[in-house]
């Protein structure tokens, strides 16, 4: 370990508890800090509007999803394109109980904590449940098992009365200690909440990685049979991975939920998988920081691609629909590029930029 | 003395000034509204021509002064019928001031009716979903509701049925809320003394083949098969069915099976992929047609003229639906001005909701006026048949409403 903790230069662990810290240097953790005081403090000075919001909301919740996906998918190497469907597990455990006991009840309205970690362990407990083909099945095989349970899911919820037969199941206003959480401040409030979430979960997902339990996955991932000899359990490995990933997606679920006051079939498609998996990839799979990453990069894109569309749409001749085209074709493009030029996601540029300071002023 | 006299001729000249620039109230305004739909992926083929209905028409208002000097500002979304994107538009429009939302699906409506009220804004839906007029009470839905649509149809087939034995039908209809959204009410107009028999619900998937489906329905003598869809389904099904020879030539031809549908199932873009199999397909909707000559025809063929729309948008019935949602709030805004008031979320809703008797609103597009009041939330009550003849929709009787619906 260097000498000095402020500005270490190069790698000097001597133990491997050292290797495992979380921040490398006061530096680091001072500017985690700030960050995370920023996040914090910025709307108490910026008056962003309600879509704004909404986006931020959605970008935060996606990344609780995607740190779930991150685990089973980057970490673990189980490929899951049904991961939607554990997110929507999380937001129709909360719509469902609203449904059944009504969606003002003090358990939906007062007892939200309670509700989103229920939601939490329901996904747990069907991701467990979704992983244990995972025991026997890899690769593609396990893939289309997965995306079973994503048509399965979609069956239920589009046939079942109890869940309105895919139509909005909605969930009543949230009470706080100031009292009822109105329309003025409900995004503004969701924020804090899913950020704290959000920040507890990445916390916990990066100790996890310190752990035996953590580093069971990425064995696994590596060569099962290898960590198999070593003493670890790939098939129990790998159904915890996938319980690990519903209770993420499952707290996600019920996040969404509460945000948009309500649970309809349309948010949890296999198209929702695969933006999900996007996010993994583009973020960067196997890494903490790409689970933040990725849902930032696609969220930010298709918006920035709804706009050039509405904004090329203004020269460009009604009749031939450029600019409907315009906005598929532009992200899909952006996501293939992206894949071919940089696969090991948007992670990599921060660890090449991490590096870079890391060394300075050295060039390697 | 002299610099006392400047500046009072400085201060007359800048009171003058701002005399003559101030425009006077509600003069030169402009009124912002909101659309947002799928204009790209699913139900699109009905979006699209929507988009340019409700776009063409609000340009028309500008271009032409039909609201005087003051202007009307329609920003239109694609929310590629996702309802999280609905509501991001939704709430992008609200933090912009709009003063009437002009929404789309039927779950995105659903979605958003605790909102609705909350913001208190009059909204003007594509979906004629009666479910959304009973959960939010600022929807105001434009015509003949699905389910109204649906009991029409049931009705003509219980009144020209031929033989003394009840008519059995089949409902085919779409595996969503819009889909499912009219069969409570079919099945209650029956319970109610409607004379027909429901043999099967067929909710269908993506099948590229119903010759199954179709051999079974005509096994259990199904005679009527009533659509609540989108086109694509229908078509697959009358192909199939001519193929197999168990189209009616006529209808209520014996042995044989008569289809009949609701607003999103017909429309030229039928004709177009069924071909000759959509001959005899029945279908229902408050909206004119252009291939019904009349003076609707000319001014809607016009306008798409106008604004550079090709032949296949200008004659399709969902550019006259979003030319008319259009029409609808446009005129709720001329009202409000003329009666002197502020154009408001408020005012729009007290001049919709003034909007019958004498005061009903007449637009060229539909088959009858527009009324609404404060227990009548949809628009256009009375219904028109239309049946497939030589490649196009003709007229069957008269404009009708529904007598098992009210």
């Amino acid at each position: 370990m260097s000498a000095n903790r402020w500005f270490a230069t190069g790698n000097f662990y001597t133990t491997y508890r050292q290797e495992q810290r979380i921040f490398t240097t006061h530096l680091d953790r001072v500017l985690f800090g700030l960050f995370l005081f920023f996040l914090f403090v910025w709307p108490l000075f910026v008056s962003a509007s309600n879509k704004h919001m909404l986006v931020i909301n959605n970008i935060l919740i996606a990344v609780v999803a995607v740190y779930g996906l991150n685990l089973v998918t980057g970490f673990a190497g189980l490929i899951s394109i049904g991961h939607a469907a554990f997110v929507g597990i999380g937001a129709y455990t909360l719509a469902g109980t609203a449904r059944a006991i009504g969606d003002s009840h003090v358990l939906i309205t007062h007892a939200w904590p309670l509700m989103i970690l229920i939601s939490g362990f329901m996904g747990a407990a069907f991701g467990a449940f979704v992983g244990l083909p995972a025991m026997r099945l890899k690769h593609l095989y396990l893939a289309i098992a997965t995306l079973s349970f994503q048509m399965i899911f979609s069956w239920t919820i589009n046939f079942m009365t109890f869940f309105n037969q895919g139509q909005m199941i909605a969930v009543g206003r949230v009470f706080w200690i100031s009292g009822q959480v109105g329309r003025n401040e409900h995004y503004l409030f969701w924020y804090y909440v899913i950020l704290v979430t959000a920040v507890v979960c990445g916390l916990g997902v990066r100790n996890l990685l310190r752990t035996r339990y953590g580093r069971c996955l990425v064995a696994v991932r590596d060569n099962d049979r290898a960590a198999d000899a070593m003493g670890m359990h790939p098939g129990l490995t790998k159904v915890y991975a996938f319980a690990l990933a519903g209770f993420f997606a499952g707290i996600a679920g019920a996040l969404h939920t509460y945000m948009f006051r309500g649970a309809g079939f349309e948010s949890f498609t296999l198209h929702h998988s695969i933006i999900y998996l996007a996010m993994a990839i583009v973020g960067g799979l196997g890494t903490l920081p790409g689970s933040l990453f990725g849902p930032v990069a696609i969220q930010i894109l298709e918006l920035q691609m709804e706009h050039i569309s509405e904004w090329a749409g203004t020269f460009l001749p009604a009749t031939m629909n450029l600019a409907t085209a315009l906005r598929p074709l532009g992200f899909g493009l952006v996501i293939v590029l992206f894949l071919m030029f940089e696969p090991r996601g948007i992670a990599n540029w921060w660890r090449i930029c991490r590096s870079y300071f890391k060394l300075w002023p050295f060039r390697y | 003395m002299k610099g006392i006299r400047f500046r009072g001729c400085m201060v007359v000249l800048a009171l003058g000034l701002a005399l003559v620039l101030t425009p006077p109230a509600a003069a030169g305004e402009t009124y912002k509204l909101g659309l947002s739909l799928a204009i790209t992926g699913p139900t699109s083929d009905a979006g699209n021509p929507y988009s340019k209905g409700v776009e063409d028409y609000m340009r028309l208002v500008n271009d032409t002064g039909i609201l005087g000097d003051a202007k009307v500002d329609c920003p239109i979304r694609d929310d590629m019928y996702e309802t999280a994107v609905t509501k991001r538009n939704f709430e992008d429009f609200i933090d912009q001031g709009i003063v009437l939302f002009l929404s789309y699906a039927t779950g995105g409506n659903l979605a958003l009716a605790q909102d609705f009220d909350e913001v208190q804004i009059p909204v003007i839906p594509a979906s004629f979903h009666k479910g959304i007029v009973d959960a939010a009470k600022y929807v105001f839905l434009p015509i003949a509701s699905y389910s109204h649509q649906y009991v029409g149809l049931g009705e003509y087939v219980a009144k020209n049925h031929k033989g003394g034995d009840l008519p059995k039908v089949a409902c085919f209809i779409h595996p969503s809320a819009f889909g499912r959204a009219p069969l409570e009410d079919f099945q209650a107009a029956i319970a109610a003394g409607l004379k027909m028999e429901i043999v099967e619900v067929v909710e269908h998937g993506k099948d590229l083949d119903n010759s199954a489906l179709l051999q079974r329905l005509r096994s259990k003598g199904v005679q009527y098969v009533l659509c609540q869809t989108v086109q694509s389904p229908v078509v697959t099904l009358i192909n199939d069915s001519q193929r197999l020879g168990l189209t009616a030539q006529s209808f209520g031809e014996e042995g044989k099976i008569t289809f009949l549908g609701a607003h999103y199932t017909g429309g030229n873009d039928l004709i177009a992929l069924a071909g000759s199999a959509a001959e005899g397909f029945y279908w229902t909707t408050s909206y004119r047609l252009t291939s019904e000559k009349g003076p609707w025809t000319a001014w809607q063929l016009d306008l798409a003229k106008k604004y550079g729309r090709d032949e296949k948008t200008a004659n399709s019935h969902n550019y006259t639906n979003g030319i008319m949602a259009a029409q609808v709030a446009v005129e709720a805004i001329r009202r409000t001005r003329e009666a002197g008031q502020e154009v408001t979320r408020a005012a729009l809703y007290e001049t919709l909701n003034q909007m019958n008797g004498d005061k009903a609103y007449q637009p060229l597009t539909t088959v009858g006026p527009v009324t609404y009041s404060a227990t009548d939330r949809m628009g256009v009550d009375t219904l028109q048949l239309y049946v497939v003849k030589d490649g196009a929709f003709r007229a069957v009787g008269e404009p009708f409403k529904p007598e098992y619906l009210k």
